[in-house]
Formats: structure tokens, sequence, C-alpha cells
């Protein structure tokens, strides 16, 4: 819970516009040794790999039984 | 955030007398106000939240909350069984029966939509919540006063599982969880969202994005 919240969002984001194979060399730079901050957003960007069609359908599941 | 007096409400208004033309409020009980007295009171509500008064917003919330019930269960009577609703279409319906075409201003329809957004929400995760307790054997019986249910026992623990993790990405990004209940519970588009919450449509992207990302992290039980 340690950190700016705002700063994982704003490195998200801007590695998302890297390409893969840049980013890490792009983290580098960002986090500039914020090791902490450097571990969630790639925690995040794995996730984002894996997100497929995750929350893009609404949860309209109401219906008559 | 409770809800404490719905039950009590619920119990006040039988399902019979639920399709009046009225949205009562809770300080009216069913006394059964006129349309034009709704619809004054949606756009008389909707500029006191604007004015920042807290309670008007609480009361917003209940009004939304109450018109968007009754929508869900009349628009089901009306459906073969297996239909679906659209969290979507009720919303607007509800913003065309509360306030129409008064056309209030846009900040008025800004605090609409989050108060949909929170409305739906409520009613989505308390019908999951009812129907897992079912599920898991919590025999207690309870009057129904709602004629639809969520389809299918995936859709309800999907449900709160999002909403678990919501309310902790809400601890640290209040904004982008606001988002997500925009597009996820009100099922806003993006351009919607972005109108609603004043920023541009490229940022509200970004921030579904991240927010999807971050809750998926989260529901996998990974730390971030």
């Amino acid at each position: 819970m340690k950190g700016d919240p705002a700063q994982e969002l704003v490195v998200f984001t801007e590695a998302l516009k890297v390409p893969v194979q840049e980013r890490a060399a792009f983290l580098e730079g960002a986090c500039a040794g914020d090791e902490n901050l450097r571990h969630k957003v790639e925690t995040l960007l794995s996730a984002h790999d894996r997100l497929g069609d995750f929350l893009e359908e609404p949860p309209s599941g109401a219906s008559v039984e | 955030m409770g809800w404490p007096r719905k039950d009590t409400y619920l119990a006040l208004c039988p399902k019979s007398g639920e399709n009046g033309g009225g949205v009562r409020r809770v300080d009216k009980a069913c006394s059964g106000t006129s349309e034009s007295d709704n619809m004054s009171d949606a756009t008389v509500m909707l500029a006191a939240v604007e004015a920042g008064d807290s309670k008007a917003a609480e009361q917003l919330l209940v009004l939304v909350y109450d018109e968007l019930r009754r929508l869900a269960a009349s628009k089901l009577a009306l459906e073969a069984p297996g239909q679906t609703l659209q969290p979507t279409a009720l919303v607007h319906e509800a913003w065309l029966r509360l306030v129409g075409d008064q056309a209030p201003s846009f900040n008025n329809r800004e605090h609409f939509f989050r108060a949909s957004a929170e409305a739906m929400r409520r009613i989505l995760i308390d019908r999951a919540r009812r129907k897992h307790t079912k599920r898991h054997g919590g025999g207690y019986q309870r009057i129904d006063l709602e004629s639809f249910d969520l389809a299918a026992p995936a859709v309800d623990d999907q449900l709160l599982a999002v909403n678990e993790a919501l309310e902790k990405l809400a601890l640290e990004h209040p904004v982008q969880a606001e988002l997500v209940k925009l597009r996820y519970f009100a099922g806003l588009t993006n351009e919607e969202v972005s109108e609603v919450m004043g920023i541009s449509v490229s940022t509200a992207k970004n921030y579904w994005t991240f927010s999807r990302a971050w809750l998926l992290n989260e529901m996998e039980g990974h730390d971030a």
C-alpha cells in the first residue's frame, strides 16, 4: 500500500504504449529505482495480458427464471 | 454504506401497488404522489444535489433505486422466461421517466447517472447475495417482491467477486472505481462516462483499462 497510487496509473498507462520488447527499459527509467512501483506496474501489465473480455459484458444476468 | 430502510419500505409497498404511475419517496411511503410531483421531485433533488446538499443526494439515490427496481420488475413481468435485462436500458428509461424533457443542466445529468450506477450496483449485488445465501443452505423464507432473478450461479459469484474487488480499488483509486461503477453497473459507454465525469474519452479508456487489470489481478489473488 506504499507509494503514490497515481504513479501506478500513469506508468501503467504509458507502458502500454511502449512496444513489449522495450517495456523493461521503459520501466527501468520510469520507476527510477522505485522497486515497489515497478513490481506493481509489472503485475498489472501481466494481468492486462490476460484480460480478454473481462468486465466488457455488463452484468445483465437479471432474467426471468 | 448501509441500506437500512429498504426492507421496511418494501414491506410498506406490496407489489400490486408497484404498477401505479408514481415513484414514492421513502418519507412519503406509499401515499401515491402524482406523476408530475415525482418529476419535479427528481429535478428539485438534482438541483439540490448540484448545490451540495448531501441529504438530497441520499434521497435521489432512494428515488432512482426504487424506480430502477420497479422498471426491472415490470419489464420482466412482460418477458418470457430466460429473457435478460440490460442495465443500460433501465438507466436510460429511468432518466426519461424521472426527469424527461425538463432539460436539467448538464451537471444534473451527471448526478443522476452517478446515483443510477450506485443504485444498479446495490440491486444486482443484493440479489446475487440473496441467491448465494439460498444456494448455500440459508433456508430462511423471505417474501421476494422482485419478479426477476439472476440467471446463473456463475453470474452471481462473478458479480460478488467484482464488487468486493471494486471496494478495494475504491480505497486506492476512487476516481477509477467510480468509472467502473458507471461502465459496469450502469452500462454507460466510454463516451457517456467521459461526459459524466468531465474527462476526455481517451482518459476514460485509460482508466477503464487500468481498472480492469487492477480488478482482475485482485480477483486472482495476486498482490498489486
